[in-house]
């Protein structure tokens, strides 16, 4: 219980403290006595922002592996992120239209079938061997891994919905859609929208356009809240909804038969080795799921 | 140079300097310093296939970053054109600092994605994976097992895609894709399961957990210095005073302790370590003094010259020789390169 309520502070810790770091235009006027960031210039906010951002994802990623020294966990983790790092090297030798990408579909379902934990791992994983896979590492990588680890880590949100949705579906005796499905594409068009949307806190501070849309150090929230929307919209909302509308497209096709596979090997995977002379020293017996 | 870390450090030197000077005299330095280790290291066979050359990259970038800024900021005195009418973004006066300020934003993108595309060329990607810390080993081995089954999985893809194509299927619309993603990731499932059996069988992770103390010290260090990090960003971002950046140092040291401490919990063993050069050494002291000259307030070095803004009137950028033939020794790695090339041509003739 201890441990469990340890391991929740620190997700919750690393969680906020990644947030404050992309979102800090937004709250600067409300902390700031002067123009500016501090002692710190305007060039050197990207790379703070960069060394900040990867420290709370080390820790994130330090509590989410915990206990993972477990054999079938590894094996797992390791085959479904190659295959979605081979689903974005295919991405990248033959770009789909605007920000369409394939690799959201497996993170959102990985998530929701094996756990937050899982999802977590999951989605920075694959963005960081597809990073070294195409030679993409950059200052950006901390920030993608980020963003794409909270796609997964959020999927058990899904579950009391889709309880309910059930749960009505069967009161009222209809069959017609699968509410799971319907819930996991609304869950993948919303994170196609956000997931831009967080990308573009990173840099938009440091863009230098219109004065509606740009950044200004001392406006208030809804004035900076304003701009950025103004800023979403002309710039990245088009490109974002082609990867909104493509992950709605493939869980919709392809999320059905996807997910009993997931299940049916989820229930493969929890078996139990136990060992004959150990005295609990094996980890074989742990739960799979995070 | 045998050692990833060396190259670490000559990245993050690269970005340190990158991000503390907008001077372009320093910048096109810096950029062909990076260029030309790039090249050196093309020269010794070593390339990854990219959808895009580099060089077509940095010059998109430049154009864009110049044209962008060009045509959205209107601030400087020296006005080149007005461009009339009422058109949002783009209406009114168009100023050489404008391009000036756009070129040089274009430069320091260019140097950190050339920077970046250097180290993937130069460390093989097993280097990347050992360059993961010794806390992180379960994900290490995740990322060895994915790099190694990547290739297989792309083979596999291929191998589904002609199966089905003998079978007369055809890609018409996305639900067509069904039968080539599915076979790909049942197959992948079924190899995870053999995997698992395999590394089992072998004893791995079949060592006593760590427990106690062990386990909860590294992550009360984590967990205060993340509490010190947000406080001392929110500080930091509120006061011009040092407080905030001393509790972001505590902050990353207490997080950087406590995987040092679990790390030490997870011996690694390597079958051939490799040895320190001196080519290693030398780069790490052109580094140090690159670093040094860049960030230590030296009295003898006029390193105002390094924070140089074309706002709001253009000016010369000012130039410290000293500083700018310091940052020759970025170029260290190339040499080495070259030379290693050149003994390894010579050794082959006199076989011959």
């Amino acid at each position: 219980m201890k441990s469990r309520l340890f391991s929740l502070a620190i997700y919750m810790s690393a969680t906020l403290s990644g947030m404050l770091v992309l979102l800090y235009p937004f709250f600067l006027p409300a902390v700031s006595q002067q123009a500016g960031f501090g002692t710190l210039r305007v060039e050197q906010m990207p790379m703070m922002m960069t060394l900040l951002l990867g420290l709370c994802l080390l820790v994130l990623l330090f509590e989410a592996q915990g206990p993972m020294v477990n054999t079938k966990l590894i094996a797992l983790l390791g085959i479904l992120v190659a295959i979605n790092s081979a689903l974005r090297f295919i991405e990248t030798a033959i770009p789909g239209p605007g920000g369409f990408t394939p690799i959201f579909f497996l993170i959102i379902l990985v998530g929701y079938i094996f756990g937050g934990r899982v999802g977590f791992l999951m989605g920075a994983l694959t963005l960081l061997v597809s990073a070294l896979v195409t030679g993409g590492v950059g200052p950006w990588l901390p920030a993608q891994m980020f963003t794409a680890g909270w796609v997964g880590m959020s999927t058990p949100i899904l579950y009391p919905l889709v309880r309910a949705f059930a749960g009505r579906q069967t009161k009222q005796g209809s069959r017609n859609i699968n509410p799971e499905i319907l819930l996991l594409a609304v869950f993948g068009l919303l994170w196609g929208f956000l997931y831009g949307a967080i990308m573009n806190l990173w840099q938009w501070p440091f863009i230098i356009g219109p004065q509606n849309q740009s950044y200004a150090a001392g406006l208030g929230l809804l004035a900076t809240l304003q701009r950025y929307l103004a800023y979403y919209l002309v710039t990245s909302l088009v490109w974002d909804a082609i990867a909104a509308i493509g992950n709605v497209l493939l869980i919709l096709t392809f999320g059905a038969p996807a997910l009993r596979a997931l299940r049916r090997f989820r229930q493969r995977f929890e078996f139990k080795y136990t060992p004959e002379s150990s005295t609990g020293g094996n980890q074989q017996g742990r739960s799979l799921t995070g | 140079m045998k050692q990833p870390w060396v190259w670490v450090s000559w990245l993050i030197a690269i970005l340190v300097i990158l991000s503390i000077t907008r001077n372009p005299l320093y910048l096109v330095i810096i950029l062909m310093c990076v260029l030309f280790v790039g090249l050196s290291l093309r020269q010794a066979g070593s390339d990854i296939p990219r959808p895009i050359s580099l060089w077509k990259l940095a010059g998109w970038v430049i154009l864009l970053a110049t044209v962008f800024n060009t045509l959205t900021s209107h601030y400087g005195t020296t006005v080149l054109f007005a461009i009339p009418g009422k058109l949002p973004l783009i209406s009114g006066r168009v100023t050489l600092e404008a391009m000036i300020y756009g070129a040089t934003n274009g430069l320091i993108l260019t140097g950190m994605l050339a920077s970046f595309a250097v180290l993937n060329l130069a460390l093989p990607v097993r280097d990347l994976i050992s360059l993961i810390p010794r806390a992180f080993f379960p994900i290490a081995v995740v990322t060895s097992i994915s790099v190694t089954y990547l290739p297989t999985t792309l083979r596999q893809f291929q191998q589904i895609r002609e199966a089905q194509a003998v079978r007369g299927h055809q890609m018409r619309t996305l639900r067509d894709w069904l039968p080539l993603l599915m076979p790909l990731l049942v197959g992948g499932l079924e190899h995870a399961m053999q995997l698992a059996e395999a590394m089992t069988a072998r004893g791995f992770a079949s060592t006593r957990p760590m427990s106690g103390r062990g386990q909860v010290y590294p992550r009360i260090s984590m967990l205060l210095g993340l509490l010190l990090l947000a406080l001392g960003w929110v500080t930091q971002l509120g006061s011009a005073g040092v407080s905030g950046l001393a509790m972001i140092l505590s902050g990353v040291l207490l997080i950087i302790g406590g995987l040092w401490y679990q790390g030490r919990q997870s011996p690694r063993t390597t079958y051939h370590r490799k040895a320190w050069s001196w080519q290693d050494w030398l780069t790490l002291v052109a580094v140090a003094i690159v670093l040094s000259v860049c960030l230590l307030p030296l009295p003898w070095l006029s390193r105002q010259t390094l924070y140089y803004e074309p706002y709001p009137t253009l000016t010369l950028p000012p130039f410290s020789p000293w500083i700018g033939l310091t940052m020759l020794g970025l170029l260290i790695p190339g040499l080495l390169v070259l030379n290693k090339n050149l003994t390894e041509g010579c050794n082959l003739n006199i076989r011959k």
